[in-house]
């Protein structure tokens, strides 16, 4: 059997033909680091899904009904300060309410009257106003829906569909 | 045969170059489960996040055997090599 | 390459120089010639031997160069060092035991016989080989060399170090390596 060979000399090999292998090795050992990343991703994906809690949602008053005409819009912050939602009034007595950041890059979804729909300016995602599910563009995944109560003439924000 | 003739050198290396390119393939695949399980996960949906999980798992130690096994190659093709050239280079125990 | 192999015949030398000119005329280095020819001792004898680098299979200069200029390709030939990185240290020129690397100063550069790889590499013989009259240096293929009552070795020995080459040096028939001493060439002799 060959004795062992200092690291420098192998990589720094006087033959051309090693050198090829070399620049070849260490390309092949970047991928491999690669795809072991990769797989830390998804397992850092899992011990988040394992390690959450259910979230607790306060209900909150964020509206009177006719307080917007119909067709207009209401800007409110749900569930916590800084998390901006928007509501819709799409007739007479139906309201419904969803998260504002767009699910593609985060932009402000604005309403839409002339499309009936929401809107990203940012580029071009579009969201149904029934169920914020995404009707073009780059945004995977619907837009998150803020469930509503009616009490009297409030509006209550009771939870996030889905739960974030 | 002088070894700078020796077809064994050149066959190591499109051996490797076929296990690199597979590696490549396998990545891919991975880079996308990562992206499709994170954009699954945000839309609420945690179900897909074990399967996935061990999904990837298979494929980064499928990339590490054929790691290996490029390596094993590129150390069988260098031993062929005269003299004091060919000798791979695990680190020396120290004295 | 291509089937033909450099033979060195010491002993046909005739001391023409022609090969030292030829070389010479290359464009890579003209002016400076990269055969090594030596008078073998001119007070006593007319006899001469003209070298080129025999690329050795496990080339000394190239593992001595600090700076990783000197590489072996794979069709075998040693290549002078590499511009960008020879620092003209001369350790190549210490380490090679045929004494073939040479120095440029004006360049900072080493440059030694690459068998005048521009014309070996598409089939073409090197210059040397292409001029000498007695074809001391000679670049044919292994059937013709046999003709010769000389034997082809690349097998030499250094003291404790072996080194095999691509350059077959032409031997007496029954020699099947070289074994040079170095100390049986100095004037000062250690004391038995």
């Amino acid at each position: 059997m060959r004795e062992h060979e200092p690291l420098w000399r192998e990589e720094f090999s006087i033959f051309k033909a090693n050198e090829r292998y070399v620049s070849r090795r260490q390309l092949a050992k970047f991928l491999t680091l690669g795809s072991a990343a990769m797989f830390a991703g998804n397992l850092w994906i899992l011990a988040r899904s394992w390690l959450r809690k259910a979230p607790h949602y306060a209900r909150r008053a964020v509206a009177r009904a006719g307080e917007i005409p119909v067709g207009g819009v209401k800007l409110f912050q749900y569930p916590n300060p800084g998390e901006q939602c928007i509501m819709v009034r799409t007739a007479e007595d139906t309201y419904v309410a969803y998260s504002q950041k767009c699910t593609h890059l985060s932009c402000a979804v604005y309403y839409s009257r002339e499309h009936d729909r929401l809107e990203c300016p940012c580029h071009q995602g579009y969201f149904s106003i029934l169920d914020g599910s995404v009707l073009q563009g780059p945004p995977t995944r619907p837009l998150p829906k803020v469930v509503l109560e009616r009490q009297g003439d409030q509006l209550i924000a009771v939870k996030m569909e889905p739960e974030v | 045969m002088p070894w700078h003739t020796d077809p064994r050198q050149g066959r190591g290396l499109t051996a490797i170059d076929a296990v690199t390119a597979l590696i490549v393939l396998l990545l891919v695949v991975q880079i996308w489960l990562l992206s499709v399980t994170l954009d699954t996960f945000l839309a609420g949906h945690t179900e897909t996040a074990l399967p996935a999980a061990i999904a990837s798992g298979v494929l980064c130690a499928v990339c590490f055997a054929l790691y290996r096994f490029a390596r094993r190659v590129d150390r069988e093709a260098r031993s062929l090599l005269p003299g004091d050239a060919g000798r791979t280079s695990e680190r020396q125990p120290q004295p | 390459m291509f089937g033909y192999e450099f033979y060195v015949d010491p002993s046909r030398c005739i001391g023409c120089q022609s090969c030292v000119k030829a070389c010479e005329e290359c464009e890579t280095h003209r002016g400076h010639s990269m055969i090594n020819f030596d008078f073998i001792d001119r007070s006593e004898t007319i006899g001469t031997a003209a070298f080129v680098c025999w690329h050795c299979d496990d080339p000394t200069c190239a593992q001595v160069c600090p700076a990783d200029a000197i590489k072996k390709g794979e069709d075998g030939i040693v290549q002078s060092a590499l511009k960008p990185r020879c620092i003209a240290c001369s350790n190549c020129v210490y380490a090679c035991p045929f004494g073939i690397p040479k120095i440029i100063p004006e360049y900072e550069q080493m440059m030694k016989c690459d068998m005048c790889y521009d014309r070996t590499s598409v089939g073409k013989r090197p210059m040397c080989a292409t001029v000498c009259p007695s074809q001391a240096l000679s670049y044919v293929r292994p059937e013709d060399i046999v003709r010769r009552r000389e034997k082809p070795t690349n097998v030499f020995y250094f003291g404790n170090q072996r080194v095999t080459t691509q350059v077959y040096m032409m031997t007496p028939p029954g020699a099947d390596s070289v074994t040079a001493d170095i100390t049986e060439f100095m004037w000062e002799k250690a004391d038995a």
